[in-house]
């Protein structure tokens, strides 16, 4: 019986690992300089020049509700593609570093933690175990972009239940 | 999607355009052979590119209506009603098909087996007749864009030094198509004086391929200082198709192709084809009659979807024309700065240059109205059968030109315009009649030049807007407070608001809730306006503007902290320098220069900016309305020609910047729109 | 057996990018950092193809391409260089050196394997 293999491109956001179907993604670039756009929100970093076109770029640790992303020699821009209300956009991601391409087949793909765990499953489509124990979360990155609010990854009232839980232990 | 997918899908769609203008044409002048044969070449490409691009479904689907066109090029079926019908709704399944998501899939299939049913059923039913139709040309050669080619590839020695493996240079070169291979051991010498890692051998190739001579230069881009390469068009057609030729293209062991007498024979064959060709032509002519203006038109067309076809070129051309005017205006600057006479000199030609190249550039983005007409007809054509109305329509100024993005932008707000005609604006006959109107109704769409701007306007002679209706449904709607007063005019320009909808049951066809405010916005996305005339009972004209020039604007290069912003010259009156301290201690953003009080917008303040500001800074006092604002920068840079490109959806709420322009220096600089400024932050400072 | 592939350069992202397209085209691919490490992977393995980049620490592309054709066993493997638009120089140099050919900066996956399939088959 076939299985339908998917390519994800791992990369970290402070101290997590998130992946993203590779077919979103179509470029990865140095870090250039952006032009910020007055009067967006603050995780609209603002716009580049990317070989004539203007490409919008999102701190996306911010619209997680991180703190803002801190230029490092690793910091990237992941140009993705992305469905918004039927269009597609290109738009580009600030990410921490890349890490790694896999592969993943279907049956591999551990669905999000559900309620009593800390992320919201619209935004994440599954979960991988990877070698080391840690979790890698398989960002759908259209939802994140549909949303024009922060991006709440996590549940706010199960957010303070996992906070007292990790207080106790 | 890859990109071979994406310019499928582009083709195949204007492939549908041409298909629909030709059915259309096709109704009025059933007998003409010329559009049978467009339409069963049109289905012919789709199914082929249907096959190549992963549309398998469409490659089966078109199969049957190449068939059935085949038949009727051969005299074998008649032109029928049905067949037209049956046509047209192929080319919207076509559509769905191509615009199929997977989620409509068993929509799709239904569909499908229906219009399956009915094209068998002209396929085997008793529709073959033997009435002669005029000569129908035969297509193969013509379809094919394949030429012959004659290529020598001669390694020099050293080549396989740096890894080249020159049999892979041949293996890559016949995989475009079909070819003769010759190899020539002529060069190997004897035995003492053979180095093991040379390269002795080489070749000629006589190749028949539809790929353009760039592909087969492609090939050898490695090697171009390695290798002795000869590439020669020998024909413009297959070579292998020319029986005459195919002994000279035996190989024999070292002996070289005889190139001369090959292309010899390949002249004669192409002299013989054209006379063939040109002798079929005047037959045709003469039996084609009135069906020239129908032609022209169509033919238009396809020369239509050759600027498409290459439009990925136009786009590569556009950016360039805007890169070469931005340098451009960069080294303007730095002339002026230096006060060089002749460097001066020298970039006033350069300006003048790269104007006239703008503007040529501009007019081949441009494109005839006339190509939405196509799609205009047809909807009014089924709609107007839909509702049961007789409705004619007539387009003027279809050659009128537009940007390609402007026709783009404007197509759905035209075909809302028109649905609302037909669904509310048009009445039934019945009603027209008593109304002492004719029983069909019309609908005339014109379009013309005036001034900077780009004229359309539909106009229909329906039922007219009735203002108290107008006034009462907003009020019902909680729009206006019940008591306002309102002129006529002003209650019509009512229909824009959101959340308004003049019909009183709400119709399949128009009825998805898009309403004039819907199409307000979508043509000022594009920098248009769209206004509203009606009479009650005579009928109602909605009129859209729109700017010729979408994409360059004269502006003046501006800083504020460390962003560079553009303002349009056309609004800014006059400039004063200004202290950072008068900015700060005005009362009220109201500000005195020389003896007249102006209201100011301080953009550090607004845009939320907390670096030091300079001692000294400008106001640049804008014109809003009938008054003159001021706007305050840190400093001005001069004047900028910018070619003005999209921040993009994710922007959209950022509309005090009308777009983004990329700078000599390759950086983004911020065009504002300062009357989205004016009105953004005259609200916020009213709360 | 599927062939090897060698993508040498400093930067991580283009070395992922690389490494995903040929994986997935059905290359093995090894990695390096800068030529010093290409070095050393090369020391008696047999590789079909070299990708690499021209500005490294330590080794630059150009040392890392004469390198390879001077070593017994190495020189007649394909080697593509990595390289930008404004590079015309450094490109004939490479070549001089004894590199097989050239991928432009930025691409894309396909233009990556078009180049690939020119040299290697």
């Amino acid at each position: 019986m076939e299985q339908e293999t998917n390519s994800y491109i791992s990369f970290m956001l402070g101290d997590e690992y998130f992946a993203i179907n590779v077919g979103k993604v179509l470029n990865i670039l140095q870090l250039v300089q952006i032009t910020k756009v007055p009067t967006a929100p603050d995780y609209m970093k603002g716009v580049i020049n990317l070989r004539g076109t203007v490409l919008p770029i999102i701190d996306i640790r911010m619209k997680f509700g991180m703190e803002p992303i801190q230029y490092k020699r690793d910091t990237v821009i992941l140009v993705l593609n992305v469905e918004i209300a039927n269009e597609v956009v290109n738009a580009g991601i600030l990410v921490d570093s890349v890490k790694e391409v896999f592969e993943l087949q279907q049956d591999e793909i551990l669905p999000p933690p559900g309620i009593g765990s800390k992320y919201k499953s619209k935004f994440i489509d599954g979960v991988r175990k990877m070698s080391d124990e840690r979790f890698v979360m398989l960002l759908n990155i259209d939802t994140v972009f549909s949303t024009d609010e922060l991006v709440m990854l996590q549940d706010s009232t199960e957010t303070k239940e996992a906070q007292e839980a990790e207080k106790h232990e | 999607m890859d990109n071979f997918q994406k310019k499928f899908l582009e083709e195949a769609s204007d492939l549908i355009n041409q298909l629909e203008q030709a059915l259309l044409t096709l109704e009025q002048d059933t007998q003409n052979p010329e559009l049978v044969d467009s339409i069963f070449r049109i289905m012919h490409s789709l199914k082929g590119g249907g096959g190549m691009f992963g549309f398998d479904n469409i490659s089966s689907y078109t199969h049957k209506l190449e068939n059935m066109y085949d038949l009727v090029r051969q005299k074998k079926l008649k032109v029928t009603r049905e067949m037209l019908d049956i046509t047209f709704e192929s080319a919207d399944h076509i559509t769905s098909m191509l615009n199929d998501d997977g989620t409509k899939s068993n929509e799709i299939k239904r569909n499908e087996e229906i219009l399956n049913r009915r094209i068998d059923a002209i396929l085997d039913g008793d529709n073959f007749s033997d009435t002669s139709f005029g000569p129908a040309e035969s297509l193969e050669q013509t379809v094919s864009g394949v030429k012959s080619y004659y290529v020598k590839v001669k390694p020099y020695e050293h080549i396989q030094r740096n890894g080249t493996n020159p049999f892979f240079l041949i293996d890559e070169l016949v995989g475009l198509g079909k070819h003769k291979v010759n190899i020539f051991y002529s060069n190997i010498p004897d035995f003492e004086n053979f180095v093991l890692d040379d390269s002795y051998l080489w070749w000629e190739i006589i190749l028949s391929t539809d790929k353009d001579e760039d592909a087969i230069k492609d090939v050898f881009i490695f090697v171009e200082d390695d290798c002795e390469i000869v590439i020669q068009r020998i024909s413009e057609s297959d070579i292998f198709e020319m029986p005459k030729v195919a002994p000279l293209l035996d190989c024999r062991q070292d002996f070289p192709f005889d190139l001369d007498k090959i292309k010899a024979i390949c002249q004669e064959e192409a002299v013989k084809e054209k006379e063939k060709s040109e002798a079929e032509n005047s037959e045709n002519k003469a039996k084609v009659n009135s069906g020239d203006e129908h032609i022209k038109k169509f033919t238009k067309e396809s020369s239509i979807s050759g600027i498409r076809v290459a439009s990925e070129k136009i786009d590569d051309l556009m950016n360039l024309v805007s890169e070469l005017i931005t340098t451009q205006a960069g080294l303007n600057l730095y002339a002026e700065k230096n006060k060089d006479a002749e460097l001066t000199r020298i970039t006033e030609n350069l300006e003048n240059i790269s104007r006239q190249l703008r503007d040529t550039a501009f007019s081949i983005t441009l494109i005839p109205i006339d190509y939405l007409v196509v799609r205009f007809r047809r909807l009014v054509r089924d709609l107007s059968r839909e509702v049961g109305k007789e409705i004619e329509f007539e387009a003027r100024g279809a050659e009128t030109e537009l940007d390609k993005t402007l026709i783009e932008g404007i197509s759905e707000p035209l075909m809302h315009i028109l649905r609302n005609s037909i669904d509310h604006g048009i009445e039934s006959a019945a009603e027209r009649m008593a109304a002492g109107k004719t029983p069909s109704g019309k609908i005339i769409l014109q379009a013309y030049y005036s001034g900077s701007q780009v004229v359309i306007a539909v106009t229909d002679d329906g039922a007219g807007m009735d203002p108290k209706k107008i006034k009462r449904k907003a009020i019902e709607k909680g729009l206006i407070a019940a008591d306002s007063q309102l002129s006529d005019k002003e209650a019509i320009d009512l229909i824009f608001m959101p959340g308004f909808s003049t019909s009183e049951k709400v119709t399949n066809i128009s009825g998805r809730g898009v309403g004039m405010d819907v199409v307000k916005r979508k043509v000022s996305d594009i920098r248009g306006t769209v206004q509203v005339s009606s009479s009650l009972g005579e009928g109602t004209t909605i009129t859209i503007k729109l700017p010729l020039t979408l994409s360059i604007i004269d502006g003046m290069l501006v800083r504020i902290a460390d962003v560079d912003y553009i303002i349009p010259l056309s609004v800014i009156d006059t400039i004063f320098a200004v202290e950072h301290e008068k900015i700060v201690s005005a009362f009220q953003n109201v500000i005195n220069i020389e003896g007249s009080q102006y209201p100011f917008y301080y953009l550090r303040d607004e845009f939320g900016l907390t670096d030091s500001a300079p001692a000294k800074e400008e106001i640049i006092m804008v014109k809003y309305e009938d008054r003159k604002i001021g706007i305050v920068v840190d400093n001005i840079t001069g004047e900028y020609q910018a070619v003005l490109k999209p921040l993009g959806k994710l922007y959209r709420n950022q509309d005090i910047f009308s777009g983004a322009s990329i700078l000599g220096d390759g950086t983004v600089a911020l065009v504002l729109d300062t009357h989205k400024v004016i009105n953004q932050f005259t609200k916020y400072n009213e709360l | 057996m599927a062939k090897t592939i060698l993508i040498v350069d400093d930067s991580e992202s283009i070395r992922e990018v690389v490494n995903f397209t040929l994986q997935n085209a059905g290359f093995e691919v090894f990695a390096a950092g800068n030529g010093i490490e290409a070095q050393k992977f090369l020391d008696g393995r047999t590789i079909d193809l070299v990708i690499t980049d021209l500005h490294m620490p330590e080794m630059d592309g150009i040392g890392l391409i004469k390198y390879i054709r001077a070593t017994a066993g190495y020189n007649r493997v394909p080697i593509l260089f990595l390289t930008t638009e404004s590079q015309l120089a450094k490109k004939i140099e490479a070549k001089d050196a004894g590199a097989t050919g050239w991928i432009i900066k930025p691409f894309v996956p396909a233009k990556l394997l078009a180049a690939i399939s020119k040299v290697i088959r």
